[in-house]
């Protein structure tokens, strides 16, 4: 019995060869249908916001710095590569690449910062509603919207007009620490 | 076979480079034979070496703060490098052979696993002590083993001289209780070197390393040293007590042999490793008590038949 | 079903029964006031129920209460009974059914740290969830404490580990450890190298999930942060959570959708089966077994690469369907993937199966008898090496496992080889099923629209079976487009809670692979709690306190 099997293990273990990459040196290359890392086309974005309501892991932040200019932050650091946001923008401005490897010293190298000029919503300022889907995908975050890009932490707080005030406020935002 | 006292202080020298050089290579086979089995690429073959350069650049930490803690890794590697040095090369007696026998040799080996023991319980550590506990009831088990083995090649030869017991037993016959013995240091072997199936000492998933889990750094290294130095002789052992020499005359020739027929114990020793999970500790018993009757019942056959 | 269960509450309970409703098909609500939680629990039980879980809720909003709901599942006839009762957030006492059902004995303990609840006669009413330093008053799973709450950490609390029985040393098994994987504290009692005990500490891997989905996502955001509650199951998760919010909402989504979850349950099964196979070869030191069964793995992996754009965490799941359809293309890639990973299992399998070295450290191993099975209501592979026939694809089908033809295997040999063969098997029928789903899958859309807003306050609760063992969750939907309330039981869960019986006299060289056997998940199991409790404590010790300070642990042992 205790023969027989290693006999078996022996045989089992001849066929396959060596089967580890000699990675770094030998990359492994990913399919076409990966969703590595996102990334955007600034041509292509119109600033809605809706990538940022729907990305679980809120790392896609949004700031109006006044009536014009609106900053698209993404925080590759967090990003969980869900591809959620490609899936909702309606302007098909984000594509899911092929890049898994990216480990990095600085966490800039993987943030995306997007500089928008907008124009503004004659209902409500700025608007995001989402076209493609359903009801449960909702998200009531219209209007003008002040996440704070220094300590990357996304505030749950807009509002109708461009408010200097809210902007000064969201500024002081600090995380809860203890 | 009286060489001069400058070719055997030379033959110290050789022996004890080889050991010193070779261990970390063979050490190297073994984990590369894993990885083939476990399709692997595996490490470089000087891996080992590497490892060992490492760990002595690395800090010391004297986790425990008490002497023995510090001095159990020299005295293990020191005690083992002596058996090295009393060791003859391929037959022929090094100027150090003369000073030692028998007993001598198992006396050295015994020292080392005491100092492992040392080491682990100055440390106090839970994981240690349940380490050292099982190490110290495989050692009350295994050298035995070790020491019938000699015992055998002692009645055989009748002499206590090393050269004779190591290299002498091939030259006479056999014999079927040399068989046997044979057998039993195959299946020895592994509780020898501390390997899979008997690895239970080190047990990494439940251990974490046991009687070594305080050391880092050099001193850690001493001990990785120690072990691989012990593994080769245990590999070498059978090889010199078992395998006929080729007497070309030829040292070099006797010599190349003997290492590749050890690599060749490696190889083994790296596939039955890959091939088998962790005994325990009550299971290893048994099976050492079945191998120590089987050994007992050899010498006796070598004495009254 | 409901009504003979019915006539049997009311003639025992009599007037203490509030109302009897029934959701679906499957789920009998049963509201009962709080002086009679535990006859009517004993009475659910006796009359087949097995205990899944509990779930507290914070009602104080609405009408000053504390919810708490039993869940059982009447595994021969597909229902769900949940006995629900409340208690006044001012006096939240109520009778422990542990004495009674010992697995209830840590949702109940959960409830308490969580919730604030008490139990009276709760035969260990210590601290589950929470950390030792966390402030006592303070009750993380009620709507007035925030999210983000950080509260002040201390130094001088630590747990009190249960008494250690005489003549033992205890060795501390975590929270690192390589046998364990992820940060969990056993405390071993050994004698000699007989373990006459073990107490254990856990819940440090908490991330507050529920908390942070009940208050800060949305729906559909859900479904990937489900997912992330396991780095093996995750599928399970998103699917089980889906579910129950369809089932809640009344949503019916695509059959084809529902071919595709089973598909990818299917391959989460295969994966997560080979992986164990592997882990458990790791564990007994045969490092051979490991690589291997992660060699045929890895092509699992590859085709989930090419089906879903990623190896683990698919992200195929929605509410109301699926993210990506099955081409024909994919569909013949996923054929040929499983056929070859059965070939090659099967030669895996050939040579492991007698090979008596193995058989040393895994048979007669971990062995508990088939009666405390039942009693500590464990469920899974861990269940049905112990002869207990249960399996909720086959018992309460979901998803398209109603057109499946599959077997359940079932072995009574009680210990820790018959459920890794239990495991084998289950992967050559999980690679039947997928074949099945490839065949019979028709064609339509994927994904549902929904037109309305889900109602709020309504429960659900689903289990699917995960590969560990059964996963049940249980939803009460809220307002602001997410859950108002989100529990996760994961099949460790219940498991783990055994486990001390399971090392009982057993050798602590088996300690790894006992606990090995039930496949543990700490990071399911853990996912509750508030916060991530970076404590500031190690940073600022200076590594020479450290060391200090963690041999005065090992020496106290
Ligand atoms: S891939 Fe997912 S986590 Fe990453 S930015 Fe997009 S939505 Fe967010
Ligand atoms: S959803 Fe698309 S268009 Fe809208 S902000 Fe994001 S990237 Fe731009």
């Amino acid at each position: 019995m205790w023969l027989t099997s290693k006999i078996k293990q022996i045989l089992m273990v001849m066929k396959p060869g060596i089967v580890t990459l000699d990675y770094p040196r030998q990359p492994a290359p990913a399919p076409a249908t990966f969703r590595g890392q996102p990334v955007w086309d600034h041509h292509k974005c119109l600033g809605c916001g809706g990538c940022a309501n729907h990305c679980p892991a809120r790392c896609i932040l949004t700031r109006d710095v006044c009536q014009e200019l609106r900053v698209m932050l993404y925080d590759g650091s967090r990003c969980t590569y869900c591809g959620r946001c490609a899936d909702v923008c309606p302007e098909e401005a984000i594509t899911m690449s092929n890049n898994f490897q990216t480990a990095c010293d600085d966490k800039n190298d993987i943030t995306t910062r997007l500089e928008l000029f907008m124009l503004t919503c004659q209902r409500c300022g700025r608007c995001y509603e989402m076209e493609k889907t359903n009801v449960i995908d909702r998200m009531e975050l219209r209007g003008f919207r002040y996440d704070n890009l220094e300590s990357r932490a996304l505030i749950r707080q807009t509002t109708d007009t461009f408010s200097p005030e809210t902007l000064a406020a969201t500024e002081q935002y600090q995380r809860p620490s203890r | 076979m009286n060489p001069t006292t400058e070719t055997a202080w030379l033959l110290v020298g050789t022996n004890l480079l080889l050991f010193l050089a070779l261990a970390p290579l063979f050490d190297g086979i073994v984990r590369r034979v894993a990885a083939r089995v476990q399709n692997r690429q595996g490490p470089p073959l000087w891996q080992p070496l590497y490892d060992l350069l490492k760990l002595l650049g690395k800090e010391n930490i004297d986790a425990v703060g008490i002497l023995p803690f510090r001095l159990a890794p020299l005295v293990a590697l020191a005690s083992i490098l002596c058996v090295v040095m009393i060791l003859p090369v391929a037959g022929r007696a090094t100027a150090l052979t003369p000073y030692a026998d028998t007993l001598t040799l198992i006396y050295l080996l015994t020292l080392g696993g005491v100092a492992v023991l040392v080491g682990a319980f100055s440390g106090k550590n839970i994981f240690a002590l349940i380490g050292a506990s099982r190490e110290m009831t495989t050692m009350i088990m295994v050298e035995p083993i070790l020491f019938m083995i000699l015992l055998l090649g002692v009645i055989k030869t009748g002499s206590l001289e090393l050269t004779t017991v190591l290299y002498g037993t091939p030259a006479g016959d056999y014999g079927w209780s040399g068989l046997i013995m044979i057998v039993i240091a195959l299946f020895a072997l592994q509780a020898f070197v501390g390997r899979q199936p008997f690895d239970i000492a080190e047990a990494e998933q439940e251990l974490l390393g046991g009687p070594f889990i305080e050391y880092s750094g050099p001193n850690y290294a001493l001990f990785k040293y120690y072990m691989m130095i012990k593994q080769m002789f245990y590999a070498y052992l059978p090889i010199a007590v078992f395998v006929p020499l080729l007497h070309s005359g030829l040292l070099v020739v006797d010599l190349i042999l003997q290492l590749l027929l050890t690599a060749l114990v490696f190889l083994v020793i790296g596939l039955l490793a890959a091939t088998h999970p962790r005994y325990r500790i009550d299971q290893a018993l048994n099976y050492f008590a079945g191998l120590f009757v089987l050994a007992l019942g050899a010498v006796a056959g070598a004495l009254f038949g | 079903m409901r009504k003979e269960l019915e006539a049997q509450l009311a003639a025992q309970l009599r007037d203490e029964v509030v109302c009897v409703e029934k959701t679906d098909q499957r789920t009998i609500f049963i509201d009962v006031k709080r002086e009679a939680i535990r006859r009517a629990a004993r009475i659910v039980t006796e009359a087949g129920g097995r205990y899944m879980c509990g779930v507290g809720y914070d009602n104080i909003a609405r009408d000053g209460t504390l919810g708490m709901v039993h869940t059982f599942s009447m595994d021969r006839n597909d229902h769900f009974i949940c006995v629900r009762t409340k208690v006044p957030a001012i006096d939240p006492v109520m009778e422990s059914i542990t004495p009674d059902l010992p697995s209830a004995g840590w949702s109940e303990r959960e409830f308490m740290d969580m919730l604030g609840m008490q139990f009276t006669n709760h035969p260990k009413p210590k601290r589950l969830v929470l950390a030792d330093d966390w402030p006592a008053g303070i009750y993380p799973l009620r709507k007035e404490v925030p999210y983000d709450l950080v509260p002040p950490g201390a130094d001088d609390v630590a747990y009190q580990l249960d008494e250690a029985p005489p003549g033992t040393k205890i060795v501390p098994i975590g929270p690192f450890h390589p046998s364990l994987h992820e940060p969990e504290h056993f405390a071993v009692y050994v004698d000699g190298e007989t373990i006459k005990g073990c107490d254990y500490r856990g819940f440090m891997t908490h991330r507050g999930i529920e908390k942070l989905c009940q208050t800060q996502v949305s729906y559909n955001e859900v479904p990937f942060i489900a997912e992330r509650i396991c780095g093996i199951c995750g599928s399970v998760h998103a699917t089980a959570f889906s579910q129950a919010v369809e089932s809640a909402g009344g949503i019916k989504i695509p059959r084809r959708a529902e071919y595709i979850r089973t598909l990818m349950l299917e391959i989460e099964r295969i994966h997560s089966h080979l992986l164990w196979l592997g882990v458990a070869g790791h564990l007994i030191g045969f490092d051979t077994v490991f690589m291997q069964a992660w060699r045929v793995r890895e092509q699992l992996m590859w085709l989930c690469e090419r089906l879903t754009g990623n190896r683990k965490t698919y992200g195929m799941v929605l509410i109301g369907g699926v993210r990506r359809d099955i081409t024909p293309e994919i569909a013949d890639d996923i054929r040929a993937v499983v056929k070859k990973i059965e070939e090659e299992l099967r030669v895996i399998h050939r040579a492991i199966e007698k090979d008596s070295s193995i058989h040393k450290r895994t048979k007669g191993v971990g062995t508990i008898t088939k009666e405390e099975t039942i009693a500590w209501g464990l469920i899974g592979p861990v269940a049905r090496a112990r002869g207990v026939d249960i399996d909720a694809r086959r018992d309460h089908p979901y998803a398209a496992y109603n057109d499946m033809k599959f077997d359940v295997p079932v072995l009574t040999d009680c210990d820790v080889w018959s459920t890794l063969v239990v495991r084998v098997l289950e992967t050559y029928e999980a690679i039947r099923i997928i074949h099945q789903v490839l065949d019979k899958m028709p064609a339509g859309p994927i994904f549902v629209e929904l037109k309305d807003k889900i109602p709020a306050l309504r429960h659900a609760i689903t289990t699917v079976e995960a590969p560990r063992g059964e996963s049940t969750h249980y939803v009460i939907t809220g307002e602001d487009n997410r859950p108002d309330r989100w529990r996760v039981r994961a099949p460790t869960y219940t498991n783990l809670q055994a486990v001390p019986l399971m090392l009982l006299n057993e050798q602590f060289g088996d300690f790894p692979i006992i606990m090995g056997s039930i496949d543990p998940c700490f990071s399911c199991t853990d996912r509750v709690a508030v916060i991530d409790l970076q404590s500031g404590k190690a940073s600022s010790m200076t590594r020479r306190e450290l060391e200090f300070l963690s041999r005065e642990q090992l020496h106290r042992a």
